[in-house]
């Protein structure tokens, strides 16, 4: 039992507010635990603002997180420090005291509303953060920048005094000092993210040199919409669009250069060929891309897909090489790059218009230098090590890494060690005390509107240029001033900025208003927040109608300005309208049922439970087998050394120990019902098959993965072919056995990269590295032959990659169009193959032929339970997340999550980093006492009602009934709110609140009236 | 009739279409103004008297867009909604008003091109069958 820290320190420290460290700050905040958030940038957002898009969407995908940072409902427990760095950490779990220092902004942030006027008289001294440096400032593609505010220069400015008159919010303070402040945590998440290699030194490269010789961030700023040439993708030297584009991965990563990593940088195959897809898709026929790489690592979930697509549907072309240099001769305008492809080994020389160099990750020399100050243990490349079952814990206790900082990774990887790292940092801090009553202002009582005549206010956004760039805003507010029951039309910078909002409720007070329009942009977005605003007011938060003028009107038809005015004008009288037919609704709550159904007891599922167990949840762990342990319980040996046996053995000791997990075994799925908070899942278990259910709050999915058997290679006809799985048995039972053997083939990629199984395997580069390493251990006279496609040894794994070279394993590639043939020979095995260095054919006779075989999804039980519960899955058989950038672990479906090999092939690590993060996500969930349905109801008008039955058996989820009283009932805390009983009923008896018939009819009154006259 | 700019409702499901509106939105794919969203929580939630009223009042063409087959949050609602457009269409050759007038579409909240897409699609459709016969009978 931890004992409870005082209140003090029962905090979590984030350090770095890029993805990850958002993403932890909002796990724990949501899950009501304190937060300081620090970040040494203007604005949080880090790396991937900088992004124009993100693989393998081919979306901006900024927006879909930011504006949540901004959300006053879970800013009460964070508390955020721009401009901030660390300078010292003292103390232990538990117990820490950080010195931070925050540089001088010259900017009040609780004045500065971003208006702009600074930047416009002195541009040269206001750093500009909402759009970021890189950004055009009329960029306001990420409007939502937290803080909303700029920033000062002052070494810049010369005329001080005219600077701060430039402020019409008198928000400049010249005399800002900074200031330095001790604060106390429980734990801390350090998460500061990766530099990027600076290639400048490496001559050959002519990055120093050459304009057209970009990094790829660079590249992705000259590609972007808002990036420095206004989305013209031009050659820096001349200005003009180039012709020929090529990319050269690997720059500063797997040790080719001079101060290099000896890791694999991870995301820069796919960040190459999403530059290399979006390129094509913008210019087609009338651009090459070529991408000169050594092997291409797509490993991650559906990333093969998008590899074969930028192959075969756009036309990237890829060369299989090593670059030499890239040169620009005298007189000429392109570069001339030489390299030496896979077979020949001759030099080749290729002319481009721009080279682009995929940078890798590196630790930035001031973070390694605070790693070092937190006493974190560091590896070779300075990361600091981390446990070899558990990639967020550092070598110091309460001290957890979440992002690039752990090992070079991609977006969704970071997000998932993100939401890990809340989970072990936020049980750091003991038991939840007592909920601590918030000073919350008490909200005024509603206003009675009900008879009243209509007085509405009508609030424009102009949304800086995104509405006010397209139609004239001012004109907008005038019109809207026009219509029928319009008391207050006025204009609005940003509705949803702090300053606008206090406004709107002063007018609504002032104005005695009691209906609000607001016309900006998408109600799916903001409507919440303006609902918060009236209700503030003193308006029943139901009384307001988002008129979506931005989504829908001005960023769709910007190029036809006068179309687009009227059709605002349109969406505003409609608005209106509907607006004055509202009427004050009731929200309607249920309790939470805080139980948790876990499906799979695999160390995911096991990982989960435990952590969820220990804070005080009810968890049932439910199991199809008759035993723990999943398919782990058959692994030894990890690549790092780690005992799998054991880790397991006591996972399954502490699970069925606990007091708060009850383990269901031999448990077979069949029914589901309910909402998110309220589900019921009915299975039948033991081996009478017995029927019960289970009530529970949330449900996570940890059914693991299959491995892959397929009849290839004289698997199950000939006793010397074995899986590596088989493999790593026999070298740990029977070394003697491995002794006397003089050569063994490993054949990488069977079953898997295939037309059948498309997608990649992930786990079986490093099971074969292992392995050969392990045979090596015991028998270094043996002959190792890796005969592979790609090696994907991503991350800190190349390094046992290149100890395998060193230890003389020898890894020759083929194709799939040339695969090794096999024939067996008494108890052994000839595999003949080409090697493409040597370019002959060669036979081997192996003891062992041992194949690597991979995952696949557990397509029969996947497809029942996806059934059962509606859940997607991609097409390989893995369930399908929310969003496959920013949440990894969430179903689409509210309070569904998916962790392990159920959501794609991974190694022990990543499995335990995901169940650590879906229980971070639960918690989120679970922090919750009440379920919230809004007012989305179906409502019986009794007098109406003729007790048809036409309702009873049009609702999809069988809620109406008619009562004792002979009409049609129906529980507003249990209706869904689709509006299906409303739409059939004959007597029109039913309205759905919120969507009542009248409002939508308004609506088209309003949209016709003036059209037909 | 060179200039005809027809008036075109759609009621669109908060789920997928409206949603996918806002995705060609951020993705700034450029459709004509002549299309008009009405949000429903459902494409089910609209009833054959939406439809009607809207073509009364002078639509040239209306279209109900719901969630992929087998996406619906309501377990069936779309498929509801298909049933019902088939029904009106009936109607609507009975009182002289072109079915091609109304249309389900489907598609899911990512598809921001194929809203854009079937928006645009849609708008030239009616453009050719030129002004709703609804407007003759107004004006008479």
């Amino acid at each position: 039992m931890q004992n409870i820290q005082p209140q003090y320190n029962n905090k979590v420290l984030v350090i770095g507010g890029g993805m990850g460290g958002i993403r932890t700050a909002l796990d724990l905040a949501e899950a009501e635990k304190n937060v300081i958030l620090v970040d040494k940038a203007y604005a949080i957002g880090g790396l991937m603002t900088q992004l124009d898009r993100t693989f393998p969407t081919n979306n901006c995908d900024l927006c879909t997180l930011s504006p949540n940072l901004s959300e006053s409902s879970r800013q009460e427990f964070i508390e955020l420090l721009t401009m901030t760095t660390v300078k010292d950490v003292r103390g232990e779990k538990g117990n820490f005291t950080v010195l931070l220092e925050t540089a001088p902004r010259y900017i009040n942030l609780e004045k500065c509303t971003a208006c702009g006027e600074c930047h416009k008289a002195y541009p040269e001294c206001v750093r500009f953060t909402p759009g970021l440096d890189h950004r055009a400032p009329t960029c306001m593609r990420y409007p939502q920048a937290t803080p909303q505010a700029f920033s000062i220069d002052l070494a810049k400015c010369t005329d001080v005094e005219a600077l701060m008159k430039s402020c019409p919010a008198g928000a400049i303070n010249p005399d800002d000092m900074g200031r330095k402040r001790e604060v106390h945590c429980g734990s801390i998440v350090f998460s500061p993210g990766g530099a990027l290699f600076d290639p400048s030194h490496l001559d050959y490269l002519g990055y120093a040199t050459q304009a057209d010789v970009v990094t790829s961030l660079e590249y992705e700023r000259i590609l972007s919409a808002s990036g420095p040439t206004m989305g013209q993708l031009v050659r820096p030297s001349n200005g003009q669009q180039p012709k020929k584009v090529a990319w050269i991965q690997c720059i500063g990563s797997r040790g080719l250069q001079k101060g290099a990593g000896q890791y694999c940088s991870s995301a820069c195959c796919m960040f190459a060929l999403k530059e290399a897809i979006v390129t094509k898709e913008r210019f087609q026929d009338d651009i090459e891309t070529t991408i000169f790489f050594i092997d291409m690592r797509t490993m991650g979930k559906d990333y093969e897909l998008y590899y074969l697509r930028a192959k075969n549907e756009f036309g990237v072309r890829f060369v299989r090489s090593r670059p030499h240099s890239i040169l620009r001769e005298h007189g000429k305008e392109n570069l001339t790059l030489t390299y030496s492809a896979e077979e020949g080994g001759a030099n080749l020389t290729e002319e481009f218009d721009m080279v682009v160099l995929s940078t890798g990750f590196r630790v930035a020399d001031d973070v390694k230098e605070l790693a070092l100050k937190m006493g974190l243990e560091l590896n070779a490349d300075s990361f600091p090590k981390t446990d070899g079952f558990n990639p967020v814990v550092t070598s110091v206790p309460g001290i957890y890494v979440a992002g690039v900082i752990q090992s070079p990774k991609d977006i969704p990887e970071t997000m998932v060690q993100a939401s890990a790292a809340a989970c072990m940092a936020g049980s750091d801090l003991g038991p939840v005390m007592e909920k601590v009553e918030r000073e919350q202002e008490p909200l005024p009582l509603e206003t009675g509107v009900v008879g009243e005549e209509p007085r509405v206010g009508v609030f424009i956004c102009d949304c800086g240029e995104n509405i006010g760039g397209v139609v004239d805003a001012a004109a907008l507010a005038e019109y809207a001033g026009t219509l029928p029951h319009v008391a207050v039309a006025e204009l609005k910078g940003h509705g949803c900025s702090r300053e606008s909002m206090q406004q709107i409720q002063e007018t609504i007070k002032a104005e005695r208003l009691n209906r609000v329009v607001i016309g900006g942009c998408s109600p799916r977005t903001h409507e919440a927040k303006f609902q918060e605003v009236i209700r503030r007011a003193g308006l029943n938060k139901y009384l307001v109608e988002v008129a979506n003028i931005r989504d829908q009107v001005t960023w769709v038809h910007a190029n036809r300005p006068q179309r687009a005015t009227e059709k605002a004008k349109d969406l505003i009288k409609m608005a209106v309208g509907s607006v004055v037919r509202a009427q004050p609704l009731a929200d309607h709550s249920l309790p939470m049922n805080k139980n948790v159904l876990i499906v799979g007891g695999g160390i995911t599922g096991m990982t989960t439970a435990l952590q969820l167990a220990n804070q005080g949840l009810k968890v049932y762990l439910v199991e199809k087998s008759a035993g723990l342990g999943g398919l782990a319980t058959s692994l030894r040996r990890t690549l790092e050394g780690g005992d799998v046996q054991a880790f397991v053995k006591d996972l399954v000791l502490r699970t069925e120990s606990h007091d708060n997990i009850q383990v269901i075994t031999r448990a077979i799925i069949v029914d589901h019902s309910g909402m998110p908070g309220m589900f019921k899942t009915g299975m039948q278990t033991g081996k009478q098959m017995f029927y019960r259910q289970i009530e529970h709050g949330v449900t996570i999915l940890a059914t693991g993965a299959l491995p892959n058997r397929p009849s290839l290679y004289l698997l199950d006809e000939c006793e010397a072919v074995s899986t590596q799985r088989e493999l790593q048995t026999l070298i740990e039972d029977q070394p003697g056995t491995v002794k006397a053997w003089d050569n063994v083939v490993m054949i990488q990629c069977v079953g898997s990269r295939t037309p059948d199984n498309p997608n990649c395997s992930r786990i079986c580069c490093q099971n074969a590295v292992k392995n050969a390493l392990h045979i090596k251990e015991i028998n270094p006279d043996a002959r190792i032959f890796v005969l592979y496609r790609d090696m994907r040894t991503y991350g800190f794994q190349e390094e046992y990659y290149l100890k395998a070279r060193e230890l003389g394993v020898i890894f020759s590639r083929y194709t799939l169009e040339n695969p090794p043939k096999v024939e067996a020979t008494d108890q052994m095995v000839n595999v003949t193959f080409t090697d493409p260095i040597l370019g002959r054919q060669i036979t081997v006779t192996a003891n062992c032929l041992c194949l690597s075989t991979g995952l696949v999804a557990d397509e029969d039980s996947n497809d029942e339970l996806a059934r059962i519960f509606k859940l997607p899955r991609t097409g390989d058989g893995y369930f399908l997340e929310d969003h496959v950038k920013l949440r990894p672990v969430d179903l689409p479906i509210p309070g569904f999550f998916v962790a392990g090999t159920a959501h794609s092939p991974k190694t022990i690590r990543e499995s335990v980093a995901q169940a650590l993060a879906v229980a971070s996500r639960a918690r989120t969930m679970l922090a919750k006492d009440s379920i919230n349905l809004g007012a989305a109801a179906a409502r019986v008008d009794k007098n109406i009602c003729a007790a048809c039955l036409i309702c009873v058996r049009s609702c999809p989820f069988g809620i109406p009934f008619i009562n004792a009283d002979g009409y049609s009932e129906i529980d507003p805390a249990k209706c869904h709110g689709c509006g299906m009983c409303a739409s059939a009923c004959p007597a029109k008896a039913i309205q759905l609140m919120q969507f009542e018939d009248d409002r939508i009819i308004a609506k088209l009154e309003e949209l016709f009236e003036r059209n037909i006259a | 009739m060179d200039n005809f700019e027809p008036v075109i409702v759609a009621f669109c499901c908060h789920y997928c279409a409206y949603t996918a509106a806002d995705m060609a939105g951020s993705q700034r794919l450029s459709y004509p103004a002549n299309v008009k969203i009405i949000r429903v929580p459902c494409s089910s939630k609209v009833d054959a008297l939406h439809i009607v009223k809207a073509f009364e009042k002078g639509a040239d063409g209306v279209y109900v867009a719901g969630c992929l087959e087998g996406d619906c949050h309501f377990k069936n609602g779309n498929s509801r909604a298909v049933r019902l457009v088939e029904y009106v269409q009936k109607y609507m050759d009975e009182i002289g008003i072109e079915r091609e007038r109304l249309e389900m579409v489907m598609m899911s909240a990512g598809m921001g091109y194929r809203f854009a897409q079937v928006a645009t699609e849609i708008t030239e459709k009616i453009r050719k069958l030129g002004p709703s016969p609804i407007h003759a009978a107004i004006s008479l």
